[in-house]
């Protein structure tokens, strides 16, 4: 069985947002909503300033909130590749989903009124293909893998990598890991 | 320092999340206000009267009960995005969603509490049910009034609890995440019954009895308030900035300061009502004036707890877990 993460190598990104216009292209994804964002983070006192550039998306988490309020098992985790996903006809609209997402991933489609969100490209990689956003990353910041293989890219960046999830605290175990991240408190 | 630019942001959740609004706070009302009057009126009638051996003491106002939780639906109904896929709710069971309990939860509990409710009608009234199946059916049920008080009971107890569960569960937003919201909502709800029920009674025994208890519940109430925002204050960081909207007197957040404020007014203020009106002697009319201030002070309990929810559920969304 296998278990697809994303890491993203926050040395390589150069914040050139072509992950979030492939996501839009790629996904249908309606106006004034993302399925992928970038975070540009300065901290510090001048001249003494670190910026970090946060690539965001669906963390696809282990412990999924979203799945668990779903009223009618519209939000599912593929228990064949660990993506947290959606049978769109099941959804009702409640928005329960949206409200228990620590990590704000989710949006309505206004068009169709079910709540959608990253989905790690599925039916691209049910093709063999990579997502979108990691195709089309010019710095190879993003990289899509199979944790369970030991050989994988991404088995082998995070062993050899300090790496980071966001927000582990709200216990969800996130499969979008971060290399290079500025630590928090 | 730290500048954030954030590109990408859905429009849903930037600057904060806003998915629920007040038709979700109304469905939380109505479906506490249902479970209260549930709650309170299997109190009244599983009691033992001085005055009488046996009978119910509250038939006029648990008959509310089914159609004020119906009405509650109708408004989460309108909220749901997609409403013509409603019945999903009843082709699953999913047992880690407060919602799917919710959903299975009033389908049970409406014609529970309508049954309950017809059980409650005496003889000698029942002819002004009209239909005759509903004269048959009151006839039917009046032999098992107290076994329907006391599941009524429990199921309103569920259904108050779960109109804070449904918030409570939500990791994401810390304002809701409290495992003291249910027993708020549950007090709140109570509360909320009985001054339902004092202005639809029209026996003084009966209005006297639910002054006495909405006197406890309201005090119970204040208390759990209080300890509410002070666990929050105490707790993670995301806990103590989720309550500030409450105590920052600033343009923005004004209606969440003047949501507290007037609960710290009205919640006391008919508190204070009803002690009067517990230590003055009354006869078994009451006067119209006693009346009035019965229903003043029912009026603010059902206020407040409306406040309650409208401010929680906007405030709940203005901060996330960090």
């Amino acid at each position: 069985m296998s278990k697809y993460v994303m890491v993203i190598d926050q040395r390589r990104c150069i914040g050139c947002m072509a992950c979030i216009v492939a996501c839009k292209a790629e996904n249908d994804v309606p106006e004034e909503h993302f399925r992928t964002r970038v975070i540009q983070e300065v901290e510090g006192e001048f001249p003494k300033l670190r910026m970090e550039l946060r690539s965001e998306l669906c963390n696809h988490c282990d412990n999924p909130p979203c799945v668990y309020n779903c009223p009618t098992g519209a939000s599912y985790k593929d228990k064949e590749n660990g993506m947290v996903l959606l049978k769109k006809n099941r959804c009702v609209g409640c928005k329960a989903c949206i409200a228990s997402c620590p990590y704000d991933a989710r949006y309505i489609d206004p068009r169709h009124g079910y709540a959608d969100k990253c989905t790690f490209c599925s039916h691209r990689v049910a093709k063999g293909k990579e997502p979108a956003c990691v195709q089309t990353c010019i710095g190879r910041s993003r990289i899509f893998g199979d944790i369970e293989d030991p050989e994988s890219e991404v088995s082998l960046l995070l062993r050899e990598h300090h790496h980071e999830v966001l927000k582990p605290a709200a216990g969800t175990e996130p499969n979008v890991y971060y290399i290079n991240r500025i630590l928090k408190g | 320092m730290t500048e954030v630019t954030i590109t990408g942001m859905n429009s849903i959740t930037y600057p904060h999340l806003e998915v629920w609004n007040w038709l979700v706070a109304m469905y939380l009302f109505l479906g506490g206000l249902s479970a209260g009057i549930l709650i309170m009126s299997a109190i009244a009638n599983l009691r033992k009267w001085p005055d009488s051996a046996s009978g119910p003491h509250c038939e006029k106002g648990v008959m509310f009960a089914p159609f004020i939780l119906a009405f509650g639906m109708l408004f989460i109904f309108l909220d749901l995005e997609r409403k013509t896929n409603i019945f999903w709710f009843y082709l699953t069971l999913q047992p880690f969603s407060p919602m799917s309990w919710g959903a299975w939860g009033i389908m049970i509990i409406i014609p529970v509490s309508f049954l309950y409710a017809l059980s409650t009608a005496p003889p000698e009234s029942r002819h002004n049910l009209r239909f005759g199946v509903l004269i048959k059916l009151s006839d039917m049920m009046w032999p098992h009034m107290k076994r329907l008080a006391m599941i009524s009971f429990g199921l309103g107890i569920f259904l108050g609890i779960y109109t804070g569960v449904l918030l409570s569960n939500m990791l994401a937003r810390p304002l809701w995440n409290s495992p003291i919201l249910p027993v708020l909502f549950l007090t709140s709800a109570s509360s909320t019954g009985a001054a339902f029920l004092i202005i639809v009674a029209r026996r003084a025994a009966v209005k006297l009895f639910y002054t006495k208890l909405d006197i406890w519940l309201i005090f119970a109430e204040i208390v759990i308030i209080v300890l509410f925002f002070y666990g929050q204050y105490n707790s993670s960081v995301s806990s103590k900035a989720s309550i500030m909207p409450f105590f920052t007197l600033s343009h923005e957040f004004f209606f969440y300061f003047f949501a507290v404020f007037l609960m710290a007014v009205l919640l006391p203020l008919a508190l204070v009502m009803k002690l009067i009106e517990m230590r003055e002697d009354h006869a078994d009319v009451l006067s119209e004036a006693t009346i009035f201030r019965m229903n003043l002070s029912a009026v603010m309990v059902l206020t407040g707890g409306l406040i309650i929810r409208l401010a929680l559920i906007y405030a709940g969304q203005l901060v996330k877990f960090m």
